[in-house]
């Protein structure tokens, strides 16, 4: 078990000096390997802040995280005993704008920064960063670039590097293709299937794209109003009527699927996946 | 971080809540400049009498104005010090010798180092600091065994008292005035207050319309850039950035990794609000309507009456004394 | 009648490729046209040249048969309202009323004026509980939505939405269309820019950007049957489409499919 949540609470002080709870009994699993999570929610459902948990950035009021078999409660911090640093080595959490982490003269400099931090030597900094640029689908020779002047696809590309050359096990990446177009948001995800895949690692993404979580995610999890109220397989989200409930929509190829069968007063003996599996089943009936 | 509040304006309803801006900051001026002609102590004590009856009709509470007075603590006492040491007329209200002896020193060392452990430990830190001073200052006075390292004389004479005491009350006063100014005026409202007693000031070519626009700008913003200087923090602690630990040198990239986000985002940001501002049909310097005007009402001709009266009643008891 | 009139339009940021190239087209008064793109495609560009937030290289802008040019850009910009992408860069205001009067008070409305059409836009975007709130207080959609009742009270006769839901929750977006929508119905000239095939076929024309030069501009239904242009747009095909296209493709024809999947596309 990589990251254990035993009934988290969260909460903060408010404008009206009332306190506003973030997160309410949140009891969690997550594994090392081969997961491929999606979060999901409404803004302000408390999907942020549950990522902030997970490398320790933020400490629960009540409960307690455990993450590589390290509790942090809320009173961790002032024990100083344990030291939250190397937690976040091994959970990666890229931030939702590229901006908010990108600040060195040159691309290269910017990835090392991560691993030199963690003590990784210079030479094997600069050695992953040539490694993890070309996984994030950029040409080495943009390591020479300012990471001021890329366009918006390219900034996030190279804010992902930035975690992937800390080596985490866990990559959490929070809401990654916002404001991109299609084609980039495409290429982004491939990306992350990829490093999924390939290096076997858990990949956690929250999102407010429903096409993405069918697509890609073996395991959802629906935040509604600072509650975990789902957690399980996608298909089987999408066939219970509290999506609504939750202010959720419904993918594309699911939504198009029943307009068919209800227009057609049909019933397709299967829920495809993609359009090219509706296709066989429209030509089928037809 | 959703709790910033900018300024310190607390809701309420007495009659200095229903005052023109304007009217507040002139009335501000008068007390203030009546607190810096008054001379002796006994009128200034009546200034604080003033002062603390316009608190308890204006219905702020005393422990919300100490809490205003905390952060010039620092500059009071040392005012304080200052004037007490130096100043050396009048009769003589104390006298003693100082004496530092081989095993005083230990002693105080001791104190001292108990106090650094335990501060922490008290809510009235500032009143812990004050009398283990004085403790040691006793000590200082009336134990001497042993060897002496060194001798010192500590002479207090009424006038330093004296002008300790009123240097004390009449900053005590004006921090309280401003402070009750901030308390009950919402920062937007203190801003318009501002731009309309600064409108004469066109004529020497200070546009106080766009400084007032600029004020209001940062008062939108200061909690968006909080929030964001935030999550910037948040975002370089992921990439194991320890604001809590590093040498001096990790000190300075950790501020540098910090402040260039922050400013390549503001710098966006100024542009997008530009571009949103022009969009919208602002022309800077451009006569503009606005939503919120002022109005005068009795009271505030009230005040300003008093305020003027004070001031006049303070210069005349200047000149015939 | 034509509202907006763009004639030979090229513009190139500094020492860069050229961003829009001999662009032309025309906005026909009270219509609702969608420009979309991918990003880079120059759409933003064109919008703040519309609105003379940028000078164009060459060619010509006229709004409302004037044209555009340094004396005559603050009367046009009375003429057009634009809604940007991010929802906290265009907030200027410290509460919402004050965010909602700033355009009025530019134009020097006269104050009761301003109070009173606050209340009235502030009411159509569903924001009349909010006029006191800061805008921290506030979700994106809310602050699109009083950006959206700043321009109405300007009472302008087009509104550009420049990207004005690529930072929302599906809920702020599809709240978003449901104004604009409204707003197309009171008579208002609308644009949209947008990546997102879902929300251009709502509107009545399409007009499709590709590195800086139109590659296609008609009625929404002629641009969803030109399956060549789309496909070499580099847009996202809507889903019912691309299975249209796969029907066309095996040579399957079906009427009663065919119209419900063109029925879809449309978002009907």
């Amino acid at each position: 078990m990589a990251i254990k949540f035993e009934q988290v609470n969260f909460s903060y002080p408010s404008f009206d000096g009332t306190n506003f709870s973030a997160l309410k009994d949140i009891n969690l699993e997550i594994n090392e390997f081969g997961e491929f999570i999606t979060l999901i929610g409404e803004t302000g459902s408390g999907k942020s802040t549950l990522v902030q948990h997970m490398n320790a950035l933020v400490r629960p009021t009540t409960g307690s995280v455990t993450i590589y078999g390290i509790k942090i409660e809320n009173d961790t911090k002032k024990k100083g005993k344990v030291k939250l640093n190397p937690l976040r080595q091994r959970v990666g959490l890229v931030f939702q704008f590229p901006e908010y982490q990108l600040f060195e003269e040159t691309v290269l400099k910017d990835i090392i920064f991560g691993p030199k931090n963690f003590g990784v030597s210079n030479e094997d900094a600069i050695k992953r960063a040539k490694e993890v640029i070309k996984h994030v689908g950029l040409d080495e020779e943009y390591l020479k670039r300012s990471p001021f002047n890329l366009s918006g696809g390219e900034k996030k590309r190279v804010s992902i590097a930035g975690i992937l050359a800390m080596e985490p096990d866990i990559l959490v990446l929070d809401e990654p293709t916002s404001g991109l177009d299609p084609k980039g948001r495409d290429d982004l995800l491939k990306l992350f299937t990829d490093i999924h895949r390939k290096l076997n690692k858990t990949v956690i993404i929250i999102t407010h794209d429903m096409n993405t979580v069918y697509k890609y995610a073996s395991r959802v999890l629906v935040m509604n109003d600072g509650s975990l109220v789902y957690d399980g397989k996608p298909t089987e989200l999408f066939s219970t009527n509290n999506i609504e409930n939750w202010n959720l929509d419904i993918p594309d190829i699911i939504s198009i699927t029943r307009q068919l069968e209800e227009r057609l007063n049909i019933k397709f003996n299967s829920q495809p996946k993609t359009i090219e599996d509706l296709f066989i089943l429209v030509k089928e009936v037809i | 971080m959703k709790n910033i509040i900018i300024g310190q304006f607390i809701p309420g309803t007495s009659f200095l809540y229903k005052m023109d801006p304007r009217s507040k900051i002139i009335a501000l001026m008068l007390l203030m400049v009546s607190t810096f002609i008054l001379s002796s102590v006994s009128h200034i004590l009546i200034m604080l009498g003033v002062v603390l009856v316009i608190l308890k009709i204006g219905g702020i509470p005393v422990t919300r104005i100490a809490r205003g007075l905390k952060p010039i603590m620092i500059l009071l006492l040392f005012t304080f010090t200052f004037q007490i040491i130096f100043i050396k007329t009048g009769n003589l209200v104390f006298d003693t010798d100082l004496t530092l002896t081989y095993i005083t020193l230990p002693i105080i060392l001791l104190i001292v180092i108990f106090w650094y452990f335990t501060k922490r430990y008290t809510r009235f830190k500032f009143l812990y600091l004050l009398i283990t001073v004085f403790g040691i200052l006793t000590l200082l006075s009336l134990y001497n065994p042993g060897s002496i390292i060194s001798s010192s004389h500590l002479e207090i004479y009424q006038d330093g008292l004296e002008g300790a005491f009123f240097i004390m009350i009449r900053l005590i006063i004006i921090v309280t005035l401003s402070t009750i100014l901030t308390l009950t005026t919402k920062p937007t409202d203190l801003n318009l207050g501002l731009e309309k007693i600064l409108k004469p000031l066109g004529i020497i070519r200070i546009n106080a319309e766009e400084i007032a626009m600029i004020i209001s700008i940062a008062l939108r913003y200061i909690p968006t850039l909080l929030d964001e200087a935030n999550k910037i923090m948040l975002a370089q602690a992921s990439r194991g950035v320890d604001f809590s630990e590093g040498k001096f040198k990790d000190k300075i990239m950790q501020i540098i990794s910090l402040l260039v986000p922050m400013f390549i985002i503001s710098f966006k940001r100024s542009d997008d609000l530009a571009n949103a501002m022009e969009a919208r049909s602002f022309v800077p310097g451009k006569r503009r309507t606005r939503l919120h005007t002022l109005s005068w009402h009795n009271i505030d001709t009230s005040v300003i009456v008093f305020c003027v009266l004070v001031l006049a009643s303070v210069i005349t008891v200047r000149i015939m004394l | 009648m034509n509202i907006i009139e763009i004639k030979d339009l090229s513009f190139s940021y500094q020492d860069e490729i050229q961003a829009l190239s001999n662009v032309n087209l025309s906005v026909k008064k009270g219509e609702w046209i969608s420009i979309l793109g991918h990003n880079g495609s120059g759409k933003s560009t064109l919008s703040k040249l519309i609105i003379g937030l940028l000078k164009a290289d060459s060619g010509k802008i006229l709004v409302d048969g004037v044209i555009l040019n340094e004396e005559s850009v603050h009367d046009i910009r009375r003429k057009i309202g634009i809604v940007f992408q991010n929802p906290d860069n265009q907030f200027v205001g410290v509460t919402v009323e004050d965010d909602i009067a700033f355009g009025m008070e530019n134009l020097c409305f006269q104050q009761s004026e301003i109070i009173e059409k606050i209340k009235e836009y502030s009411k159509k975007v569903d924001m009349s509980d909010y006029l006191k709130k800061e805008p921290h207080a506030l979700s994106g959609g809310q602050k699109q939505r009083v950006a959206i009742a700043g321009i109405l009270a300007m009472k302008t006769d087009i509104i550009i939405f420049d990207e004005a839901t690529s930072m929302l929750d599906p809920k702020g977006r599809a709240s978003i269309m449901e104004y604009i929508k409204e707003i197309k119905k009171a008579g208002v000239t609308v644009i949209t820019i947008t990546h997102d095939m879902k929300e251009a076929v709502l509107s009545d024309r399409i007009v499709i950007l590709k590195e800086g030069r139109v590659i296609a501009c008609g009625e929404t239904n002629d641009i969803l049957n030109d399956k060549e242009t789309l496909n070499s747009s580099n847009l996202e095909l809507l889903l019912p489409l691309k299975l249209q296209y796969l029907l066309d493709e095996a040579n399957i024809s079906n009427d009663k499919v065919k119209d419900i999947l063109w029925q879809l596309s449309l978002n009907k």
